[in-house]
């Protein structure tokens, strides 16, 4: 770069201005590469009456007062806090009335409680309330709902849905808040989600951003943004699949999902197999490890239609449903990779 | 002015396209009131004004099929934290360290698993050039990384730059010119 190019080149890193030396455009060029359009913003109106805690107002309006003492007295507080946190784990959350009268086990909440370990909160048709799940984020809980608080400890979170809605929003690592239902597990990869179990067990997972895993008796689904999946208690978690798919491909699924001795199913698979969208990969990739073998090979093909197989892995190893090759091709799809389903979850998410 | 470029061999530098910015600082304070009064609409401006430098921050520290869903996750956690900021004119400093910190969660996460690749083809044709040039950006000091991103991938001036992060002009301007120099260096090693 001679002294002439500089001025120049700062002009053109600045605000684009100038004429840029040959490597600095170079440079610019490939790292313009990279732009994309931002996401979509994020949906908030299924938060959009969640706050921050009350207690965290009052602590910050108290705070601002009594700064000074705080401060001469901190080092005593920290060694009393300290000793208590390693000998004491939090049992209960904070719940906020948001509508109506909501109860913890019999109880009304007029307008702030806590529920422990093994209460159960219930509102009814004209009521909601909000939890604080620990630190980690919240929990609106709708009308005509059961929850119980099944345990709370460090870095460990569980709730069960009864029956109801509730709507979460969580910003723990993966794997830190799970909700039992009756026919599956929940599991929060750091996301936004609304899970509605009726009361015959049957439920539906419909995830805003993040991930949530869906579980059941090892029959396992990855539930994208924008994906909803339903869980029955006989079959479990069903093949996921995007919202603004047509009605006909999710109703299509949702027969598949009824299991094999449902009348209409071979029709079922040859609907959705040949009116998936190239973003339904997701859905074929599920599909794969669900349908029999023999009826593999037709999945194989319209996934690999969609999102073609990846060097590397072949036809022989995903009918086999080798997990390394299964793998594969869930990272050529452009979504999360599988390793990081290794980071809260050990074994591979698709054995039974 | 217009500036002819004669690069020889090399393919025309693409044009940078700027967002509408011009949303005055007082506006832009009211809009973060707002969203934490629950105003849907004022979130949606927020995060166009503040998206970008946010991915820009995520980049230069996760793999890139990370950085789009940490973006949302790093704005719902500011929208359900946003009351408790107290000045919100300090807004971008403050979303851009919560991004700092969810992306230090994220490799927290990920450091005793076994990962793929840092960056790995993910269906579009990123030249390895590219990801030659993105890893040692990636190993500049924070201030230079963020801004050069927040520039050349993200397409901000350096006017917008300091909107943005509230660093002054000239700090920007500082942090373009040796972030380049240094950048270049690490190339040519």
């Amino acid at each position: 770069m001679t002294n002439d190019e500089r001025p120049t080149t700062d002009e053109y890193l600045w605000d684009g201005s100038g004429a840029p030396d040959p490597e600095t455009a170079r440079i610019a060029r490939l790292l313009g590469g990279l732009r994309t359009p931002l996401p979509p913003v994020p949906d908030v109106t299924r938060i959009a009456r969640l706050k921050p805690s009350r207690s965290s107002d009052r602590a910050y309006r108290g705070i601002r007062f009594i700064a000074p003492t705080l401060a001469a007295a901190a080092a005593i507080v920290l060694m009393i806090a300290a000793t208590w946190r390693a000998t004491q784990t939090p049992r209960s959350w904070e719940v906020e009335r948001l509508a109506g009268r909501p109860q913890i086990e019999s109880t009304p909440i007029a307008h702030t409680a806590r529920i422990s370990v093994g209460e159960t909160l219930v509102t009814d048709a004209a009521s909601r309330a909000r939890l604080d799940v620990s630190t980690i984020g919240q929990v609106v809980v709708d009308n005509d709902t059961r929850v119980r608080l099944v345990d709370t400890r460090r870095a460990h979170h569980k709730l069960a849905l009864v029956s109801g809605t509730l709507h979460a929003f969580i910003t723990a690592p993966p794997g830190q808040f799970v909700v039992d239902t009756p026919s599956s597990t929940v599991t929060d990869l750091g996301c936004v989600y609304t899970l509605h179990v009726d009361e015959d067990g049957t439920g539906l997972l419909s995830v805003t951003a993040g991930w949530v895993a869906f579980e059941y008796r090892g029959r396992e689904s990855f539930v994208p943004a924008g994906a909803s999946s339903r869980t029955d208690p006989e079959n479990g978690p069903g093949t996921p699949r995007y919202d603004d798919a047509d009605e006909a491909f999710r109703n299509a699924l949702d027969l598949l999902d009824s299991g094999d001795n449902v009348k209409g199913t071979f029709g079922a698979r040859a609907f959705v197999l040949a009116h998936a969208r190239p973003k339904d990969a997701m859905t074929l990739w599920h599909l794969i490890s669900r349908v029999r073998e023999s009826e593999r090979g037709e999945v194989i093909d319209a996934l690999a239609a969609r999102a073609p197989m990846p060097a590397g892995v072949t036809r022989e190893a995903v009918m086999r449903l080798d997990h390394s090759a299964l793998d594969q091709w869930w990272d050529s799809l452009g979504l999360r990779d599988a390793t990081w389903w290794r980071k809260w979850k050990g074994r591979y998410p698709l054995d039974r | 002015m217009a500036h002819v470029l004669d690069l020889g061999a090399l393919e025309p530098v693409p044009v940078l396209s700027f967002p509408a910015g011009g949303r005055d600082a007082a506006a832009m304070a009211a809009d973060v009131r707002a969203v934490a009064e629950g105003d849907g609409d004022a979130f949606g401006r927020v995060y166009a004004a503040y998206g970008r430098m946010v991915r820009a921050i995520l980049l230069g520290r996760v793999p890139r099929r990370e950085v789009d869903d940490l973006t949302q996750e790093v704005f719902l956690t500011a929208y359900t934290r946003v009351r408790e900021l107290r000045d919100p004119a300090a807004f971008g400093g403050w979303i851009a360290a919560i991004a700092r910190n969810r992306a230090t969660d994220h490799l927290r996460q990920s450091r005793d698993h076994d990962e793929l690749p840092a960056e790995v083809p993910g269906g579009d044709a990123i030249e390895a050039d590219t990801l030659i040039v993105l890893d040692a950006v990636r190993r500049l000091p924070q201030a230079y990384r963020e801004t050069l991103l927040m520039r050349l991938v993200e397409g901000l001036s350096g006017a917008e730059i300091a909107d943005r992060t509230g660093l002054s002009p000239g700090s920007v301007r500082v942090n373009l010119h040796r972030g380049m120099k240094l950048l270049r260096e690490k190339l040519g090693q």
